[in-house]
């Protein structure tokens, strides 16, 4: 019979057999959301860095997308929602198109964000999106100016959208409500005023 | 209409109609020429922003995305847009509700609640891809639709990002050095010029632009100073929001960095409408923030 290999140790042998990283404040369950929201295999990426050298903003700031994908495999939760760098992606998917695992860190910090909002951290001009949307049902309303210039050029004042057609919004409204999304926005946006 | 125009459902966005209506006026009446009739679709709202809005809720951008699809499926009519960003909120959901059925039943659960459901039973197309597109319209059917060429006018074509990347979900090919919107531009009798990298964001996406505006003009000053290395006279692009950073970006740029561009930009529809004979008043041009007198100097 083979022999078993044995460190006598209970506690430790039980880590062993936990393949998941282990640091005091890592939360393995953090991985699991990001893959399910980002709809990637976040954890086989192998830090090679085409990402970073890809993006945009990472010239002019701190914000390293190869670190978030990092956090993510590590599943340092706390570390990745807290970092301000997260709002940083433009989302223009440069990265996502020249990873060399075929994975969308993109969409990585798209879930992160998700994430951060559960727990409160956003930054407040997407709330104010959020209120937008609720009210008129666009992000960018129309305005006077803008409506003058329609009626020169021969459009209706407001275009055929909610604008014009404002009984769709207590649809749109419901929808958000049904995610209770404007309700956590306002809340967020009054705690800050406080 | 005679029977020979393809009708489409025109999904407007935000940008286009209540910050650049020319944009709005000109796909309508661009399109006319060229067999393509836009009908208003009713009640829309905004895609909602990828970026901005996705960012916090990715289920809420499934559903809102969702009843603005279901609202051309009523009409029994694919959509077409005009902008990067309601594309990949009104392509991607339609695209990822129609393969992944868990994310469908979610969807459907609280369409219920006012009674809508997507059924997937339409596409979405941005207009500039139906324009280059041989089986609907082409690069000729363009040219040929042009009676003032831009003749004499250098002009940096701007691809954006949403529509072509992802590029592995998307049916764009190369992502890299695309070369199709430089044919557009040059069936207008234009010259496209090519320039220090074409393909890099604008800098407005994502929600950056309202989170870090210092950062997001700092990449659209990249942008412009390699579009006027090559002695570009405008930008021309296919999304509003790319517009409304470059354009009020030189204004922000101005006042923040103390740098100048005065480099017009409009949008490829604008640029379709001088060249099938609109006037600038026809296409609002008096709305945009940089001044678009010196372009129109040299074609009119």
């Amino acid at each position: 019979m083979a022999r078993v290999k044995d460190y006598g140790n209970a506690e430790l042998e039980e880590k062993l057999q936990d393949t998941s990283y282990y640091a005091d404040d890592a939360n393995p369950q953090f991985l699991e959301d990001v893959k399910k929201l980002s709809r990637t295999a976040a954890n086989m990426c192998f830090q090679c860095g085409t990402c970073t050298g890809s993006c945009p903003s990472a010239p002019r700031s701190s914000y390293r997308i190869r670190l978030f994908m990092r956090r993510g495999v590590l599943g340092l939760e706390k570390e990745a929602l807290n970092d301000p760098d997260l709002w940083l992606c433009t989302t223009c998917y440069s990265c996502t198109d020249r990873c060399p695992r075929d994975l969308a860190p993109t969409d990585v910090i798209m879930a992160m964000r998700n994430l951060a909002f559960k727990v409160d951290i956003v930054p407040r001009n997407f709330l104010k999106t959020v209120q937008l949307i609720y009210k008129t049902g666009h992000g960018v309303p129309n305005n006077d100016v803008n409506r003058a210039a329609r009626v020169k050029l021969g459009l209706p004042a407001d275009p055929p959208t909610t604008h014009s057609y404002p009984e769709f919004i207590p649809g749109i409204q419901k929808i958000m409500d049904f995610y209770k999304m404007k309700e956590n926005a306002d809340r967020i946006l009054s705690e800050g005023e406080q | 209409m005679s029977g020979n125009m393809r009708q489409y459902a025109f999904f407007l966005g935000c940008i286009a109609p209540n910050r650049y209506p020319g944009c709005e006026a000109a796909a309508i009446k661009t399109s006319e020429k060229l067999g393509i009739e836009l009908l208003p679709l009713k009640g829309a709202s905004c895609c909602p922003a990828p970026g901005a809005f996705g960012a916090i809720d990715l289920k809420v951008w499934y559903a809102l995305a969702a009843r603005n699809l279901v609202l051309a499926e009523e009409m029994n009519m694919d959509i077409t847009l005009i902008c990067n960003g309601c594309y990949k909120s009104i392509w991607e959901v339609n695209h990822i509700l129609k393969h992944n059925d868990e994310l469908r039943d979610g969807v459907n659960e609280v369409l219920a609640e006012v009674d809508m459901e997507f059924k997937g039973s339409i596409d979405v197309w941005h207009l500039i891809e139906l324009y280059y597109d041989e089986k609907i319209c082409g690069v000729e059917k363009v040219r040929a639709s042009v009676t003032r060429p831009l003749t004499g006018t250098k002009i940096a074509p701007h691809y954006g990002c949403h529509l072509l990347k992802p590029k592995k979900e998307r049916h764009f090919g190369d992502t890299e050095n695309p070369m199709w919107f430089e044919e557009l531009i040059d069936a207008l009798g234009a010259e496209s010029v090519q320039y220090r990298n074409k393909m890099q964001c604008c800098g407005a996406g994502g929600g950056v632009r309202g989170f870090d505006l210092t950062h997001s003009l700092d990449i659209t000053n990249e942008k412009l100073i390699n579009v006027q290395e090559v002695g570009a006279d405008a930008i021309t692009e296919f999304c509003p929001f790319c517009q409304l950073q470059y354009d009020r970006g030189q204004v922000e740029i101005a006042e923040k960095f103390g740098q100048v561009y005065d480099l017009p930009v409009l949008h490829y529809n604008e640029l379709l409408g001088l060249a099938q004979g609109m006037t600038p008043q026809e296409l609002a041009l008096d709305l945009h923030a940089v001044d678009c007198k010196t372009f129109l100097e040299k074609i009119l």
